[in-house]
């Protein structure tokens, strides 16, 4: 597929890079050269240095044989003219990345698709919208939803106390657990391990499994920690991403917010509600204390610094906090943190780059996420016709190494299939893959 | 400094318009064929006359007018206003004193409703139409200082009233001051013509109704009858009055709003919601007192006595269906505290409003927490947005103020009532419905009594407080400023 790019940041390289591996024709756009030197250097791209809402830059993008034109720079206005743009030069799909919360929420009345822009989007909303996932359930460290919700991934840290410690997997399955799962993948030490049925877990693995929505309160058991309903959160930084959570959170939860900067935290104050905004330093321990740290049930760090999120989340963790939320920008120190106690992260490059596959990726693809620290993707796929996975029971397919199907969405209704199940077509597959497996997969669905 | 020429001209304007506006109570003289046709004819002949000479020595006005001269002229053009208005009341021969008259007069352009004369149905028909229609015009008058005037020259946090928010949200109804005015005005005349048609379906005589409906629509109170309201008896006309007294203590911007079919304006307001609440809760409170008192048998008499009373008093109406005074001392305090609240912010009411007490409130409450939180950045939100420092500070310096004029005048009046029989209460009373612009106070001035003992001194007194209460205190106190006198 021929993509361009434009906006060359930290979410558009991450996008590159794994799009290219995967075999598509990139261009990128970016008004940085050295930047775009340092990429042309590195990844097997076009770039092209100027303003994406240029039409000279863009034709030399080649542009009208684009199918996909994705407009991601920092600058909103820019996104949304460039696309306006790319699709009047022949771009086939066009996206382009919003700030503005205003044109995402619901009933708004500006058509956008009728201007030429198919799919605003905005990393910092879907980012949003993962913490609120998270609060709701605190037993685990990712939520992914599928099909609106009738299906659930979810992955946690197996603990010394719970119930699937030193099991294998068909012990879980015939003995501990009286309801459909599917146990996906287990990273442990940094390795991302499919496992088969005599796998048996030890406590610090990671897993991730797949489960039914009516299903998920069971899970919490298997989990093992105590668990407390989120009421006090604390959330720290002055990012935009900061304030967005706080509005949102302070319908459900009583939100306090540190905000570093006094010009910040005023103009906060005039967005914000309920929530109570303490203009201090986060990493200040008394203040932190001094504002009854000890008594939140929750802590989410979201400073523009990936060190201070860590460090305060660690530091929160050592005060008692239920659960802690740590925006990281950098993937290395997310592996590193896992080691060191932090198990829920948010990564807005990772949330931005799934909600953009979705659309990028060959076959029917209909939901994507990737799992923090782990070599692996989430995918959902709708089953055309003459696939060959339509051709026999589960047991029977060829499959067995390459993929684990989480579930099956088949008229409506989800299902967690064991080996006699059969797929027909138009069913909607969840599938676990690892990422060298990827192409194998694609070429299984288009 | 001070621009004579602009004052003449503003003076003019506003004289021209009272003449005018003694057309109706002349043409009332020549309909019932009153016995004195003779200070009608005079007053409106030197009213017009004046008026217009004073407009056309500076006719063609082409200054800007500065901050200095509306304060002076808003406060001149309201002095003037009264002085020619109380002219049909000194010539008539009805009132004792030039004090009375002015007394009067006063009382009826600022919509105080508070009245001296001990016999109303005694008056000739003009008089009493030209009462009610000098309460009408105040009530117009407050409409353009609200939208047009205070706001520029920025006293007391009235930016609040017209929802000047600087936020995404502007509550303008119309880019242009002119525009707006216009419009709010022509919600009053239409509200007051509706009045008029249902107090006349509603059992009450035209003469009767077309007061009737001009004082409630001015928040002003004068009646026609010695009863007041109560005269008539009659449940469905204090309902609509009740009614009409309620809205007109709104923000007339909301009313707009709403007759726009935005009624999410109106339920989203802070002030409004604050508003209906304590009307709501004061008159649950009293009707129920008032029926375990076995002061009335039905329950719905009890309601709609507390009803009528409590929004007559909040929105500074001072109509009266009953004499509040007597149930007990508890509630005649009540009645005297509520002197101070007034209505909306954007009414015709008087008293400190609703939105400042609601800014004043929150900010009590909240600065508990901040004491709790010292490095927590906590701010006054109305209708979700911040209320701005300065706004605040003004609005808290507005509240102290009324209760430090409140305390000294008080002083002053005990010191002129020494001779009478309960000294400290008629003065607090005649002192706080005075300076709320409400009428009717307790003690001597109850709903019952009248002004007239007073002496003149007092009654002069009284005079100058409804217009400093009127005209937001700093508009005139400005003027007692040194600096405002002094070149910059």
């Amino acid at each position: 597929m021929n993509i361009v790019l434009a906006g060359a940041g930290e979410i558009g390289l991450n996008l590159a890079k794994s799009l290219a591996h995967q075999n598509h024709n990139i261009s990128i756009i970016d008004n940085d050269r050295d930047h775009l030197d340092i990429i042309a250097s590195n990844e097997d791209v076009l770039t092209v240095h100027g303003d994406a809402s240029s039409i000279e830059v863009l034709k030399n993008a080649n542009i009208n044989k684009a199918d996909i034109f994705l407009a991601i720079t920092s600058m909103e206005q820019t996104n949304l003219l460039s696309a306006i743009i790319a699709k009047r030069l022949g771009a086939k799909r066009t996206f382009a990345r919003v700030s503005n919360p205003e044109f995402l929420s619901e009933g708004q009345q500006v058509n956008f698709t009728g201007l030429g822009v198919d799919k605003i989007f905005s990393p910092r909303i879907l980012a949003v919208k993962e913490i609120g996932r998270l609060l709701q359930r605190v037993a685990f460290s990712d939520v992914f939803e599928f099909e609106g919700g009738k299906i659930y991934s979810v992955g946690f840290k197996v603990d010394k106390t719970s119930v699937i410690n030193n099991k294998s997997l068909i012990e879980i399955a015939q003995r501990v657990c009286d309801f459909p799962l599917r146990v996906l993948t287990v990273l442990r030490d940094d390795e991302t391990i499919i496992p088969s049925g005599n796998f048996i877990l030890n406590e610090g693995d990671h897993i991730y499994l797949s489960v039914l929505s009516k299903d998920l309160k069971k899970v919490n058991r298997l989990v093992g920690k105590k668990l407390k309903k989120i009421k006090k959160i604390m959330i720290v930084g002055g990012t935009a991403l900061a304030l967005s959570t706080a509005k949102k959170m302070e319908q459900y939860y009583k939100v306090t917010l540190i905000i570093n900067s006094q010009a910040k935290a005023r103009s906060a104050i005039d967005d914000l509600d309920s929530t109570l905004v303490i203009v201090g330093d986060p990493s200040e321990i008394e203040l932190l204390k001094g504002e009854g740290i000890e008594g939140m049930d929750a802590f989410i760090a979201l400073t523009s610094k990936s060190e201070t999120n860590i460090i305060s989340s660690l530091l929160a963790e050592e005060l008692g906090v239920f659960k802690t939320i740590a925006l990281v920008d950098n993937t290395a120190y997310i592996r590193l943190s896992q080691h060191i106690g932090i198990d829920t992260f948010i990564n807005k490059k990772d949330i931005a780059a799934d909600y953009i596959y979705q659309f990028v990726r060959q076959g029917k693809v209909q939901a994507i996420s990737s799992m923090h620290g782990t070599e692996a993707e989430i995918i959902e796929y709708e089953v055309q016709e003459n696939n060959k996975m339509t051709k026999a029971p589960i047991k029977n397919l060829d499959i067995s190494n390459q993929f684990i199907i989480a579930g099956v969405i088949r008229a409506g209704e989800a299902n967690i299939p064991d080996g006699n199940f059969q797929i027909i077509t138009g069913d909607k597959i969840i599938i676990m893959v690892h990422k060298k497996q990827i192409p194998f997969v694609e070429g299984l669905f288009s | 400094m001070i621009n004579l020429g602009i004052i003449s001209n503003v003076l003019g304007v506003l004289l021209t318009i009272v003449g005018v506006m003694m057309l109706a109570p002349l043409s009332c003289t020549f309909i019932y064929d009153t016995p004195d046709k003779t200070p009608f004819i005079f007053s409106t002949i030197t009213t017009i006359s004046v008026g217009l000479l004073s407009w056309f020595y500076k006719f063609k006005n082409t200054e800007r007018i500065g901050k200095r001269d509306g304060y002076l002229v808003v406060s001149l053009g309201w002095v003037a206003m009264c002085l020619f208005g109380s002219m049909p009341f000194i010539l008539s021969g009805q009132f004792n004193t030039p004090a009375d008259a002015i007394f009067e007069g006063v009382s009826g352009l600022t919509a105080t409703g508070a009245t001296i004369l001990d016999d109303i149905e005694k008056m000739p028909e003009d008089i009493l139409l030209w009462r009610s229609v000098l309460q009408w015009l105040g009530g117009m008058g407050m409409i353009v200082l609200t939208v047009a005037i205070f706001p520029l020259l920025g006293i007391g946090g009235v930016e609040l009233f017209v929802n000047e928010s600087p936020g995404p949200a502007s509550d303008k109804i119309h880019p242009r001051i002119r525009e707006v005015a216009k419009r709010l005005w022509f919600i009053y005349v239409g509200m007051t013509l509706l009045v008029i048609i249902l107090l006349k379906l509603a059992g009450m005589t035209i003469f009767d109704s077309i007061n009737h409906a001009f004082t409630t629509m001015a928040t002003g109170g004068y009646s026609t009858k010695n009863a007041s309201i109560g005269h008539y008896n009659s449940p469905l006309i204090e309902y609509i009055i009740i009614v009409f007294m309620f809205l007109s203590g709104m923000n007339f911007t909301l009313i707009y709003f709403g007759l726009k079919g935005n009624f999410k304006k109106i339920i989203k307001s802070d002030e409004f919601k604050f508003y209906a609440r304590n009307v709501l809760l004061l008159t649950l409170f009293l009707s129920t007192f008032l029926f375990f008192n076995s002061h009335y048998e039905s329950y719905e008499k009890a309601f709609r006595v507390s009803l009528f009373n409590l929004i007559s008093i909040i929105t500074t109406t001072g109509y009266a269906t009953a004499d509040y005074t007597v149930w007990s001392p508890f509630i005649t305090f009540i009645f005297l505290g509520l002197c101070f609240m007034g209505g909306c912010g954007g009414s015709t009411t008087g008293g400190i409003k609703q939105i400042r007490l609601l800014v004043v409130f929150k900010n009590a409450i909240l600065e508990f927490k901040r004491i709790l939180h010292p490095r927590a950045m906590i701010r006054v939100k109305i209708d979700g947005n911040v209320v701005a420092g300065k706004t605040l500070i003004n609005i808290l310096l507005f509240v102290s103020i009324f209760w430090t004029i409140f305390m000294f005048s008080t002083g002053f009046m005990v010191w002129v009532l020494e001779d009478t029989k309960t000294p400290l209460l008629t003065a607090a009373g005649a002192v706080a419905a005075s300076i709320s612009n409400v009428g009717p106070g307790i003690g001597e001035v109850g709903p019952v009594n009248t002004y007239s003992g007073i002496p003149s001194v007092g009654k002069y007194f009284l005079s100058f407080l409804m217009l400093l209460g009127r005209l937001e205190l700093f508009t005139v106190l400005i003027v007692f400023t040194p600096f405002f006198w002094t070149r910059n």
